[in-house]
């Protein structure tokens, strides 16, 4: 499967930084905005007119697929009641959680034009799927669903929806709203190519036994945690929809009901969004749900740059902010609110995975094609300076290409690090000997010379010094900065030398079919952008894809991650195994303040890292509100707070 | 015709020039910048001006790159010139390193275990203006930018000139269609948006010095065609122009070696003002982000540093007051020149 739509030049937890680069773009557009919504608001006796109301077609199966008409009598139903609950029942309900967001939204749908958002990441997590993944163990735990049985085809999964589920509208949840949810994704009348061909391609079936027993049939057979991720798709309110040709337009600005436990409230257009609690939510004392999603309001006001979002935290506008870049952390972070300890820091780390950041090289390139080649690049990197100065020791070095999965995780590679002697070794091997004027090497007549694109402006800095340190190994770096899209569409070309970027990465597993299979190096517009073709590697890919069996597929990881190592077509760059935030003191958190899967403290939605269920922990305490902003008015201090977590740090 | 063969007329406007102190010194202060920037590698590098090492002179800045091996260290890429000035006077064998006054080039990042950058200005670091966030001395990154910036403002100004004042003087001289044909080709040109064409441009190619510069002109070429239509129009009517097509002379003889001397006045005082919109153009390209690929030094590249990392002053301070500076002095130039050029200087109608 090509993953294009998950791809983002992937920068590390610096989506603040990211967050200036959109509302740049956004100053100039603007007004456009607010424009387009009334425009919206005016044109909606016109769509009327000419409005066809549409009948989604039956659920098509094609030939070889397709569950059985009868549920089997055979099925082992599973659950999951006995993993450790990790909310703090000390959590108080209740306050307002004021949070901030870089664009006011352009749609409240889910799916469709426009609707892939910074703020589609609320709504759509909000929107419970049948299980979710216990942040700790990393297991399969109910969500809407209660129960789970694996069909004999290895493709099929069997959900018994728990009947307490309720829409926030207050319609129940059945089997129905599943079927609606692949029929609703096949239609075209949603304008979302992406959704229509997924839920075609990798959805075979979806079948429904009784009210509250449903079936789906994927493409492929996959371990089960697997089969959860890949087909365990989310509901969608059938009572809620008319399908008809206008549908892009009607429901741009009516938001889904949710069966997560927030909903949208008031909508201010161009200025902020509210969530509210929904009363009663179905969930309120299940299990792994109990405790979380405290606060009952969470409005998410829009505020454009960066820096104005901080002033306001400073203010106690807001109530936390993401500190991930190091300035921030260590020099903005500073002042009496943080002394008096108004304003607690927190650095905590995890286990997520990392995305696969570095440089990587397309092999089609005379030059890249020589393994010597890679591996003297590989030696004249000089990460170790990028990370001790201006990433402040606050970055580490990634060692591989994909990490962060648990047992998948090969830990014992180590990354080529910067040594001049080596680097020469192998550039002499190479046929690299002499040095021209500039102090490059050359080999008859050849430079040693590489084009390095990227998308990224703000790692510049990063890049200057790489080149820089490359110099004395006798290599040339040139950098070209593009244009983002423009950088991703010349990797995709395969057009580059050597592309500087990265995958994000999520779910359970690694992947290596999509970024290094030989069928995906001859083609244009696949994520092999090394473009490396390796017969060995394809056959234990294969092997890789098709098993099923967990035990087997880690020991194929690991197989597969060294050979990534081995073939040096990838220089791994860094990686951020942790999130650091502020928060003002009336906002608490649990005793180990996250989970080794928590991507942001104060995650107010139920997942991270699109899985696991980590989101929602902490809590608004009024009194300690009261108390703070009375110590601050009379200067008191309450001493500094930095709160360091390490109990989930990996150790290599 | 030699300097010293001057018209009349040409020594008089000189004189006046000089007379008006603000923009004689300005030119004569910019002049010395312009050169001092032609060898800006003997003021600002990290390659020494003079080695001497057992017996024997090195003049590294204009030549090869002398690896670390040449003067017995043990490295095979450039020379730390630095390093070896303090090996050198350690050691006290007679061997001595020449510096630069400011010893870094525009592109080394000096990074120092346990300090961060930006670094504070120091004397005895001798990063006179600090550094920016990268650790790369200021005082390098500006020099080089202004002698990048007045390169290309240069460049752009000759190519916009020699466009602007061959249609402008047809358009004014033919007359007719054609100069109603250019009329509107140029007012429908001028409503090209400048800046979303560069930021298209950038996103498809990546900007060289070059590309720049065409894009710039191919936008820009419109501004002198008004005046110079307006002049050549006035000047066609002039009896030493119907004198000259009485001789029989050509259009081309008439336009290059009659009308265009007396429209001179026209050219010459826009000349500082267009210096001064190229500068500020690739400023604010680069700060931006849509001007010259990094790493090149520039000052809308530190300008917009300067602006994101406000805790560490020295950036934008010695951006802008950098900035003001030659401004003010090119606009002052610019003034001098258009009241020396002014022929209403004496004439006074009642």
């Amino acid at each position: 499967m090509k993953r294009i739509k998950h791809f983002r030049m992937r920068d590390f937890g610096l989506t603040l930084s990211l967050s200036v680069f959109v509302s740049a773009l956004v100053i100039v557009g603007c007004g456009q905005v607010e424009e387009a919504i009334d425009a919206e608001d005016s044109e909606t006796s016109e769509i009327d007119d000419d409005l066809e109301v549409v009948e989604l077609p039956p659920i098509v199966v094609a030939e070889g697929d397709g569950l059985p008409d009868e549920l089997p009598s055979d099925l082992e139903w599973l659950t999951n009641d006995s993993d450790p609950e990790f909310a703090s029942p000390d959590a108080i309900q209740g306050g307002t959680f004021r949070t901030t967001m870089s664009t006011f939204p352009l749609t409240l749908r889910l799916v469709g034009p426009d609707s892939n958002g910074s703020f589609t990441g609320y709504l759509r997590y909000n929107n419970f799927g049948p299980v979710s993944f216990h942040p700790r163990t990393r297991r399969a735990i109910p969500a809407i669903a209660t129960h789970w049985a694996f069909g004999s085809d290895g493709r099929s999964i069997y959900y018994r929806i728990n009947p307490k589920a309720r829409w926030s509208d207050g319609e129940p949840v059945t089997s129905d709203d599943f079927i609606f949810a692949v029929q609703f994704m096949r239609s075209e009348q949603i304008v979302a190519p992406w959704y229509n061909n997924y839920y075609t391609d990798r959805i075979r079936d979806v079948k429904a036994y009784d009210e509250y027993t449903y079936g789906v049939q994927g493409a492929d057979a996959k371990p089960m945690d697997e089969m959860h991720y890949n087909y365990g798709f989310s509901p969608k309110p059938r009572h809620f929809h008319v399908m008809s040709n206008k549908w892009v337009e009607q429901y741009n600005w009516s938001p889904d009901p949710t069966t997560g436990p927030y909903h949208v409230g008031e909508v201010s257009k161009g200025k902020y969004i509210d969530l509210d609690r929904t009363e009663n939510w179905w969930a309120n004392d299940e299990r792994f749900y109990r405790n979380r999603f405290n606060p009952a309001r969470i409005r998410i006001k829009v505020i454009r740059d960066v820096n104005t979002a901080w002033q306001h935290f400073l203010k106690a506008e807001l109530d936390t902010f993401g500190l991930v870049l190091p300035d921030f952390w260590h020099d903005k972070a500073q002042g009496e609110e943080f002394d008096n300890g108004y304003i607690r820091k927190f650095w905590l780390y995890n286990q997520l995975p990392q995305p696969s950041t570095g440089m990587f090289m397309n092999t089609n390139e005379p030059m890249l094609s020589e393994r010597d080649v890679r591996y003297g690049i590989a030696h004249a990197l000089n990460f170790e300076r990028v990370i001790n100065t201006i990433l402040r020791g606050d970055y580490e070095r990634l060692p591989t290409f994909q990490l962060g999965f648990g047992d998948y995780d090969n830990n014992t590679i180590k990354p080529r690090t910067y040594d001049l002697d080596k680097a020469a070794e192998y550039f002499q091997r190479a046929g690299f000997t002499e040095r021209d004027d500039t102090g490059i090497l050359v080999r008859d007549g050849q430079r040693l010379s590489f084009i390095v694109s990227y998308g990224q402006s703000h790692h510049t800095d990063r890049l200057v010094i790489l080149k820089e340190e490359a110099k004395k190994a006798g290599l040339e770096l040139e950098l070209q900065l593009l244009d983002g899209s423009a950088a991703f569409k010349k990797q995709q070309e395969k057009k580059h030398q050597i592309s500087w970027g990265g995958w994000a990465s999520q779910g359970l597993s690694p992947r290596y079919w999509e970024h290094f299979h030989s069928d995906n190096a001859k083609r244009t517009q696949t994520n092999n952008i090394t473009a490396w073709a390796d017969p060995a590697m394809d056959e234990l890919i294969m092997q890789f894809r098709g098993s099923s069996d967990r035990a087997e597929r880690i020991e194929l990881a690991h197989v597969l991650e060294r050979m990534v190592h081995d073939s040096g077509v990838m220089v791994p760059s860094f990686q951020v195994p942790y999130t650091r935030e502020a928060a003002w003191r009336w906002i608490r958190v649990p005793q180990h303040i996250g989970t080794p899967t928590t991507g942001s403290i104060f995650n107010t939605q139920a997942n991270s890292a699109g899985i696991f269920s980590s989101g929602g922990l902490f809590w608004i305490d009024t009194e300690i509100k009261e108390e703070t902003l009375e110590a601050k008015r009379n200067g008191d201090s309450f001493g500094a707070a930095t709160i360091v977590q390490n109990d989930f740090r990996t150790k290599i | 015709m030699s300097v010293l063969n001057l018209n009349p007329q040409t020594i008089k406007q000189l004189k006046r020039f000089r007379s008006i102190k603000r923009g004689y010194w300005s030119a004569i202060l910019l002049a010395v910048l312009l050169a001092l920037c032609l060898v800006a590698e003997l003021l600002v590098n990290s390659r020494a001006l003079m080695v001497s090492y057992e017996g024997e002179l090195y003049f590294p800045t204009y030549t090869a790159m002398n690896p670390g091996s040449t003067f017995g260290l043990e490295y095979a890429y450039e020379t730390n010139y630095r390093e070896l000035r303090e090996k050198f006077e350690g050691e006290d064998e007679g061997n001595w390193v020449l510096m630069p006054p400011v010893p870094y080039n525009a592109f080394e990042n000096d990074l120092r275990i346990g300090s961060y950058p930006p670094a504070a200005p120091s004397f005895e670091d001798q990063h006179y203006l600090g550094t920016d966030t990268t650790g790369r001395d200021i005082v390098a990154r500006l020099v080089y930018g202004f002698r990048i910036a007045i390169a290309f403002s240069g460049l752009l100004l000759t190519f916009n000139y020699v466009a602007g004042i061959i249609i402008g003087c047809a358009m004014g001289y033919f007359g007719g269609a054609f100069d109603l044909l250019f009329q509107r080709v140029i007012e429908i040109w001028s409503n090209i948006p400048f800046l979303y064409v560069i930021m298209i441009v950038a996103s498809v190619v990546v900007p060289s010095f070059l590309t720049l510069v065409i894009v710039m002109a191919a936008l820009g070429w419109m501004q002198l065609t008004w005046n110079m239509r307006t002049s050549t129009y006035k000047e066609k009517g002039r009896e030493y122009v119907s004198a000259a097509q009485a001789l029989g002379a050509g259009n081309v003889r008439i336009i290059g070696s009659h009308i265009l001397p007396n429209t001179i006045a026209v050219i010459v005082t826009f000349v500082p003002f267009s210096i001064a919109s190229g500068i500020t153009f690739l400023t604010a390209l680069d700060y931006l982000g849509f001007g010259l690929p990094p790493p090149t030094p520039s000052w809308g590249e530190l300008l917009s540093q300067g602006t994101n990392q406000l805790q560490a002053p020295w950036i934008v301070t010695s951006v802008v007051v950098a900035m003001v500076i030659v401004l003010l002095m090119v606009t002052y130039v610019g003034e001098a020149i258009r009241e020396a050029f002014d022929p209403k200087q004496f004439t006074y109608y009642e």
